[in-house]
């Protein structure tokens, strides 16, 4: 009780001060500058006519060697703009923290000019009618989006009008242990392509010692949402209705469906023949079963390579193959997501709405998508990145990032690998996890599981879709 | 009007919000009535009812009385006592958020430590923490071992007042042991014990960071309590439904009086005040 209760007053107290300190500034604001509240692209002029600096807060959700390349990445940016724009990157937590605090800014007037929202943010920045969207700015400027990977734009596009601009992509593989492979008799040149083939093959790549104790699993992955969503994705499903909530609204979330409960009933099938070990939801734990060598199969985003294959170098070979597709007769690919740029409108200078666009500019160009991709392990957003000599350096050392690149090529956009646009989709995500967990842990048959956690959030989906219409 | 600003303020706010919906930034909207309260009315708050109510006796009674048997047991005048107690009381020293990271390490189903020392018995791995029926127990232990040194300094300053003279006259009476012990200190200790039982069942009723650290509620809800339901519907998942978590938080504090008042009504009266 104490606890939410003294945070909620710590806010008010944040609020008040945020508030005086606002007022105070704003005699000393841009008096004459034109734009406020509008939602569209103000043209080039407005910076060449300025004669003062402008200054811009730019929110992100990363941390780490994430971290250190956006700060890089900013600071680039600032020495090229000859002192006309200044961005200031600010570290506001992980994805939920930063979409949280966003939500306290709009109600206390004081939004970032620009902010990193993960994919699964977009239908609510869409909806919150704060920001400009993407296409005006590419309309205004004739700026040529050609480049930008279809299959990532396509996430962020309704109605093919670019919403938000890609920032950093992840895209989900297969990951296998090589020695663990050969051990079992397989050709690790052929991985497995579906689930089922990941089930017969995980019985013959589990290991037992002499005590009756499992040594290594054939398959293992964390019970993550996101994973479900890129396998429904693979079947040609949609995972909420509506078009993926691409036509309007989406009412309902699909994960209760024949694809969803195949896979919760495949993973639950897997885990009690002992074939799978479950790891729970946790990401890290999941990851570190695989670095471990306990586990011969793996799902995670190309995000973890590089730390797969540092933590394997002397024990174990690391392989990537594609995300395998939810049956045989499936011929979908996954879903590209990650994070993109949003450019607030509401609250901001044309001047200020113009550096933000500067800036997503240059953060989308090839040379330093080249530079961010290498730096982190995302996929470039900037199909020519790849042609960058210190990208083909990379991609040289690291073959295994190969998969990625390939898998993203080769899949045609299509409105079930765009993902569902969904304004509770972190909540969707959360009960398809608790979904997926009921059946692996054995609480609830798997359809009874999927159904039920599919209803959990039917609530929060109505009243979603009551406050903004 | 500090007080009030602090305490009444946020209590008339939660109040407030209780009864109103949200809108899309989690802003207040319109009046809901008792809506919020109503949603309350399912199996799967019942669950986190019950769950609350486990974790709250499982973390609780096992620090209390495992803190009661150690200190009792240190008394005993043998070498090497004073080093004892400093141990059992270190993890006073701990703060949840490390102690959880700790415990994290420990309870991790390929690296951990809990499972080398299981493997190299013979035994097969226990998924401490993705097993909905053992996550409970686990968290429970974690939270026993981070109160414990708390009850140990308590209840050691408690046998420390003690005066010698009682304790004597006991001994010339020819009670030693067990005897001493359920007779002479426990009683005398009985202050010390009620406020610890008190205190700490606020505190487990309160506990949020080795629940967040180590399971996040799960596996299966297995370790949602009360206190974890308020921060999902508020602040978890993108989710700002203030309404509804503000409801709960006053569920939660109706089950906190409730339980003080219990303990107050039932327990005071066996305490024996000097």
């Amino acid at each position: 009780m104490r606890q939410p209760r003294l945070r909620r007053s710590m806010t008010a107290f944040v609020a008040l001060v945020a508030a005086a300190a606002l007022t105070a500034c704003g005699g000393s604001g841009s008096g004459t500058d034109s734009g406020k509240d509008s939602l569209e692209a103000p043209g080039a002029e407005v910076l060449e006519k300025a004669t003062d600096k402008t200054t811009i807060e730019f929110w992100h959700g990363m941390k780490g060697a994430n971290a250190a390349a956006i700060d890089k990445l900013v600071a680039d940016f600032n020495a090229q703009s000859g002192g006309k724009v200044e961005v200031k990157a600010i570290f506001q937590g992980n994805y939920d923290e930063t979409i949280a605090k966003y939500k306290a800014s709009v109600q206390q007037k004081n939004t970032p000019a620009l902010v990193q929202i993960y994919d699964i943010g977009s239908r609510f920045m869409v909806d919150s009618k704060q920001t400009v969207p993407m296409y005006k700015f590419i309309d205004k400027d004739k700026f040529n989006a050609g480049d930008i990977e279809p299959n990532i734009a396509n996430y962020y596009s309704i109605d093919g009008k670019l919403q938000s601009m890609p920032f950093n992509t992840s895209t989900p593989l297969l990951y296998l242990n090589k020695e663990a492979f050969v051990r079992a008799g397989f050709d690790p040149t052929k991985p497995p392509q579906n689930l089922d083939e990941i089930g017969e093959m995980a019985k013959k790549l589990t290991v037992k010692d002499a005590g009756g104790k499992t040594v290594q699993y054939g398959f293992g992955a964390a019970i993550y949402g996101w994973l479900v969503e890129q396998l429904i994705a693979t079947d040609g499903k949609e995972y909420c209705d509506n078009g993926n909530g691409r036509k309007g609204l989406a009412t309902k979330v699909q994960f209760d469906q024949e694809t969803g409960v195949r896979v919760a009933q495949w993973w639950a099938d897997l885990v009690k023949g002992g074939y799978a070990t479950n790891t729970g939801r946790k990401t890290d734990d999941a990851q570190a079963a695989f670095k471990a060598g306990t586990v011969a199969m793996h799902l995670e985003s190309t995000g973890a390579m590089r730390g797969y294959i540092d933590a394997a170098k002397g024990k174990f070979t690391v392989l990537t193959a594609p995300y395998p597709k939810a049956s045989s007769s499936a011929t979908g690919g996954p879903i590209i997501g990650g994070a993109s740029l949003w450019i607030n409108g509401v609250g901001h200078s044309d001047k200020q709405k113009r550096a933000a666009w500067e800036f997503v500019k240059f953060a989308s160009s090839a040379e330093q998508q080249a530079k961010w991709h290498t730096g982190t392990g995302y996929v470039p957003v900037n199909a020519k990145a790849l042609d960058e000599q210190i990208d083909k350096d990379w991609v040289a050392k690291y073959p295994q990032f190969k998969t990625a690149v390939d898998q993203l090529h080769a899949l045609p956009p299509s409105v079930a690998s765009a993902g569902c646009l969904l304004g509770v989709m972190p909540q969707a995500r959360k009960a398809s996890e608790d979904g997926l967990e009921a059946a692996i842990v054995g609480s609830k048959p798997a359809d009874q599981a999927m159904k039920d956690a599919a209803a959990s959030v039917q609530a929060a989906i109505d009243s979603y879709n009551k406050s903004v219409s | 009007m500090v007080f009030a600003l602090f305490v009444f303020w946020p209590l008339g706010r939660t109040l407030y919000l209780s009864v109103h919906g949200n809108d899309l930034f989690g802003a207040p909207s319109v009046y809901v009535g008792a809506e919020h309260y109503r949603e309350m009315l399912t199996a799967e708050f019942g669950k986190v009812l019950a769950t609350t109510g486990l974790f709250t006796l499982f973390s609780v009674v096992p620090a209390v009385l495992g803190a009661l048997v150690v200190v009792l047991l240190l008394e005993a005048r043998i070498r090497g006592v004073r080093v004892l107690r400093t141990a059992f009381a270190l993890p006073f020293a701990f703060s949840v958020a490390t102690a959880s990271v700790v415990f994290a390490v420990i309870y991790n189903p390929a690296i951990g430590v809990a499972n080398g020392l299981l493997g190299s018995l013979g035994i097969d791995r226990v998924n401490w923490l993705t097993d909905p029926s053992i996550a409970l127990p686990a968290v429970c232990a974690a939270t026993v071992w981070m109160n414990f040194g708390y009850n140990v300094l308590v209840l050691s300053a408690g046998v420390a007042a003690i005066s010698p003279e009682v304790v004597e006259a006991a001994r010339l009476d020819g009670a030693t042991g067990w005897r001493l012990a359920s007779r002479i200190t426990v009683p005398l200790l009985s202050p010390q014990l009620f406020f610890l039982v008190v205190v700490s069942t606020i505190h487990a009723l309160q506990s949020f960071g080795q629940i967040h650290i180590l399971t996040k509620g799960g596996p299966d809800q297995a370790t949602t309590t009360l206190v974890y339901s308020i921060y999902e519907k508020a602040f978890a998942f993108g989710s700002s439904d203030f309404g509804s978590a503000s409801a709960q938080a006053v569920v939660l504090l109706v089950v906190m009086l409730g339980c003080t008042a219990v303990q107050f009504g039932i327990l005071e009266r066996r305490v024996h005040y000097r």
